[in-house]
């Protein structure tokens, strides 16, 4: 049972008990499901993005496929879903259902339109329903249609026009989700907000490919013989996530409430998400793994670290690590350090050896007989991939060195052929910057 | 569930899934310490990489060139006193890395590779260029097979000579189904016939002189690994006792299927298994299955000497078997009509350690006393036929009827004359016996000039 630290966050003046919410996906397809979500402790949802039965939506089949690690399941998956399958006033009737029975549970409704109109009439119904928020999809990443899903996520007018034209008919607030398939975010999120979004969400699915079939060479999930690039998602996509949220919690111009999506499974990677500008955070993959329960571990995990820090409120969190997020040119590049090893606790696996000869300075030498890495401390170029592979945590770790302190030049390999290379020393003067 | 039923398989091992599970799992030590435990160099740690690696076939190949009896070693061998035992994975240290308290099961994952050959039908060996020394291959065990195959894949014509009506030696009479079965040993035999070998069966080479003429036969180097076949007994010699079983004739009988004359000789009784062996750990666990009334091992030493592995171990415990422990068996008990009754054992104590290491046991003078038991099978060791030595009476052999070989080459004292296996080391495992294989099968091509 968690503590009773108050986890609530006010999000576009909308109150949620906690930042954790279902983002619009399978997992938010039904009242049935959505309520069972409430109960596990979700405190909102994106629902399933409705559209508006113009066009029929038909699933392919099979949907989805996945990307395994080694024996870990689920690094990343690989969807071909579309919005919403069910006629509107089905999923009207659900919202209805949900603010009913689950009063402080704020609904974002999800809707993706074609034009203009079409985006304006889901708008209005979802809003004449009981959606407290609009999420606008501009970024699913396999519709095919121009003018839809992430077409429109890139292509920056559209996207601007039809958050006005939802804007001009709706009072509650608009939220719009950001494709990752572009370079940078910050463009079209300011498009949003000239249209009137009072939010950014991100990221959808990254464009991807999860696998290829051997025996058939089509790419999955393989829907009757057909592949398609469509959406990766899952703890693979998470450090694609961050860097959107990150720059675009950065951006003083955009200045608007970001909620945070992609590969989130846990307390620590929600609290990354905030601590890098998100106030809310979004979840589809990690229930997709482990169903909703997962929920009670944020709940608990954040507040746990909220009481053992004393930090009275989510809010406190948002975008503290913005301050030390910099361009790499800021790093003090006078202090440098080494590995370090505890070898009482070495199992004698030799997997820091092999990294070191082959991927970095060749600074351990193997003492086979007791079967010890040994460091050669001024070759070691502190890229810290030792540590990584070695199976002890704690074992290897970074210390700083003096300042005095020297790293040895990479040898080259035949000094005496230096007289027969051939090359003309730079001279020519330039700028600091990139040109033409 | 018939008593055939309970005999005829071994239990099915890992599949493909579980066994790149069991593969991620493994630290790609650099130095590979596992490899170093395998005494015919199967190269687990190559083979456990190239597994995860996603490189099937050559996890496949990397097993079966070095070791024609992968799949039988990967079920067969005492894995937790060979690879496993020097697996980093198990580090004995406080500080061992989250799930490192337990080996990779490399046996399991070396049987899974070789069965998924046969699955999907992957050749290893391409035929090769014939050449025109012929060798000639007594015994068609661990041993010969291993000798026979290392040769026939450089294209040399090897005849392999076994005395019994079916290959494989232990493979096929001195293990029980369930640990190892007949459709297993096929399959690992047709990789070695598809090398080209030639298989001679009820031929044994027992006449006088008879594998040194050979040499005279048109052989141009013979192997010998035929084997011991001679159970090692605490009998008094001419003595026929009727409910004593050895090891070899016990398992051989169920191999046969001889199970219900078998069972009916053993059901409801009290069996006494002596020995600590796998092969005693064999014959109790069949004993229980035989339905007998108890099961007893008596072994001379403690429980924690035993060569038998632990899981097996374990396994006769669960399965009801009583440990009898420091009890070293004298003789037997037999009624007027030489049925037997009991057994006479002496407690004993561990003392110093002998030449293996393990404590030594010494009787405790007086503790002398007898053991109720219908029926006692010996597992305590094989030995060379008493007329072995008369089939090579030029090869050395010593006290025990054992070849003398050079052990880097396997020469024996005569010219063109190698041999390897148990017949060289006394009771040794499976493996080692497939290294002996390989080392003479080298020699042999060095001594032919190749």
């Amino acid at each position: 049972m968690a503590n009773n630290v108050d986890l609530s966050v006010d999000f576009c003046g909308v109150k949620f008990k906690n930042p954790f919410l279902l983002s619009s996906s399978p997992v938010s397809n039904s009242a049935e499901m959505v309520a069972r979500c409430f109960d596990a402790g979700w405190s909102g949802v994106v629902f399933k993005t409705l559209n508006s039965d113009r066009l029929p939506i038909v699933h392919p089949s099979p949907r989805m496929h996945c990307v395994h690690y080694g024996s870990k399941k689920e690094m990343a998956v690989q969807n071909v879903e579309m919005i919403s399958d069910r006629p509107l006033k089905d999923n009207l009737t659900e919202f209805l259902y949900l603010k009913k029975n689950y009063p402080d549970h704020p609904i974002i409704a999800s809707i993706m339109g074609f034009f203009t109109d079409e985006w304006a009439y889901l708008a209005k119904a979802a809003e004449d329903n009981g959606a407290d928020i609009l999420e606008l999809n501009f970024s699913c990443p396999h519709m095919c249609i121009e003018g839809a899903g992430h077409k429109v996520g890139q292509a920056f007018k559209l996207l601007e026009g039809f958050t006005a034209a939802v804007k001009d008919v709706v009072s509650i607030p608009v939220m719009a989700k950001m494709t990752p398939n572009i370079t940078d975010m910050n463009e079209p999120a300011m498009y949003a907000k000239n249209g009137g979004a009072d939010a950014i969400s991100a990221i959808n699915t990254v464009r991807g490919i999860s696998s290829v079939g051997l025996d058939d060479f089509v790419a999955t999930p393989n829907v009757f013989g057909k592949g398609a690039i469509s959406g990766t998602s899952g703890p693979a996509v998470r450090p694609i996530g961050l860097n959107f949220i990150a720059s675009m919690a950065q951006n003083d111009q955009l200045n608007l409430p970001l909620s945070g999506i992609g590969g989130i499974e846990t307390w620590i990677d929600a609290l990354e998400y905030i601590l890098l500008g998100a106030s809310t955070i979004q979840v589809t993959t990690g229930i997709m793994h482990y169903g909703y329960r997962i929920v009670e571990d944020m709940i608990e995990g954040l507040s746990d670290f909220l009481a053992e820090r004393e930090i009275k409120s989510v809010s406190d969190l948002v975008g503290k690590a913005l301050p030390n997020l910099h361009e790499t040119e800021a790093f003090d590049l006078e202090r440098q350090g080494i590995t370090q090893y505890d070898l009482d606790k070495c199992i004698g696996c030799g997997q820091c050896y092999i990294v070191c000869q082959d991927a970095a300075g060749q600074a351990i030498e193997w003492d086979a007989e007791n079967r010890r890495p040994n460091l050669i401390e001024d070759k070691c170029l502190s890229c810290m991939l030792c540590k990584f592979v070695c199976p002890v945590p704690d074992l290897i770790s970074y210390k700083e060195m003096p300042q005095d302190w020297k790293r040895q030049e990479t040898a080259v390999m035949d000094k005496n052929m230096e007289k027969d290379i051939k090359l003309e020393p730079f001279t020519k003067e330039g700028p600091d910057e990139c040109v033409i | 569930m018939s008593n055939l039923d309970k005999f005829k398989e071994m239990s099915k091992g890992l599949d493909l899934a579980q066994a790149i599970a069991e593969a991620d799992r493994c630290l790609l030590c650099h130095d590979a310490p596992c490899s170093e435990g395998c005494p015919a160099d199967t190269k687990p740690a190559e083979f456990i990489r190239k597994l995860r690696f996603k490189n099937v076939t050559g996890a496949i190949r990397t097993i079966k060139e070095n070791n024609i009896l992968g799949g039988a070693c990967g079920v067969l061998c005492p894995t937790s006193q060979l690879c496993e035992e020097k697996c980093s994975a198990m580090f004995k240290s406080q500080n061992r890395p989250e799930g490192a308290d337990r080996p990779i099961q490399i046996g399991k994952i070396q049987r899974f590779l070789v069965e998924h050959s046969w699955e999907r039908g992957f050749e290893v060996f391409e035929k090769p260029e014939p050449r025109s020394e012929k060798i000639a291959v007594v015994g068609s065990g661990p041993g010969g097979l291993s000798c026979a195959a290392e040769l026939a894949k450089d294209g040399y014509q090897v005849t392999v000579f076994e005395a019994r009506p079916e290959p494989g030696g232990v493979l096929r009479y001195g293990v029980v189904s369930y640990r190892f079965d007949l459709n297993f040993l096929e399959h690992e035999m047709a990789d070695v016939k598809a090398l080209g070998v030639k298989f001679q069966y009820d031929t044994p080479i027992d006449s006088k002189n008879g594998a040194e003429k050979l040499l005279k036969d048109g052989f141009d180097a013979v192997f010998l690994a035929p084997g011991l076949w001679d159970a090692a007994t605490i009998k008094p010699e001419g003595k026929e006792i009727e409910g004593l079983f050895s090891s070899v004739d016990y398992l051989a009988a169920l191999r046969d299927g001889r199970f219900e004359e078998i069972a009916k000789k053993i059901k409801g009784k009290t069996v006494a298994v002596i020995g600590g062996g796998s092969v005693a750990m064999d014959c109790i666990e069949s004993a229980v299955r035989l339905d007998t009334k108890d099961v007893y091992l008596i072994y001379r030493r403690s429980y924690s000497q035993m060569p038998a592995e632990p899981d097996e171990r374990i396994e006769a415990q669960e399965a009801g078997v009583h440990f009898l422990l420091l009890n070293q068996p004298l003789d037997y008990v037999t009624d007027k009509k030489n049925r037997l009754k009991g057994l006479k054992l002496v407690r004993t104590r561990l003392g110093e350690p002998d030449e293996s290491g393990r404590r030594r046991p010494v009787e405790i003078t007086g503790s002398e006393w007898i053991m109720d038991a219908d029926v006692v099978i010996e597992a305590i060791g094989n030995k060379a036929l008493q007329e072995s030595c008369e089939w090579y009476p030029n090869v050395k052999v010593d006290g025990k009827k054992l070849i003398k070989v050079d052990p880097e080459t396997g020469k024996t004292s005569v010219g063109g004359i190698f041999a390897g296996g148990d017949i060289v080391r006394g009771p040794a495992l499976v493996v080692q016996a497939v290294q002996d294989g390989k080392v003479a099968a080298r020699a042999i091509k060095e001594y032919l000039g190749k």
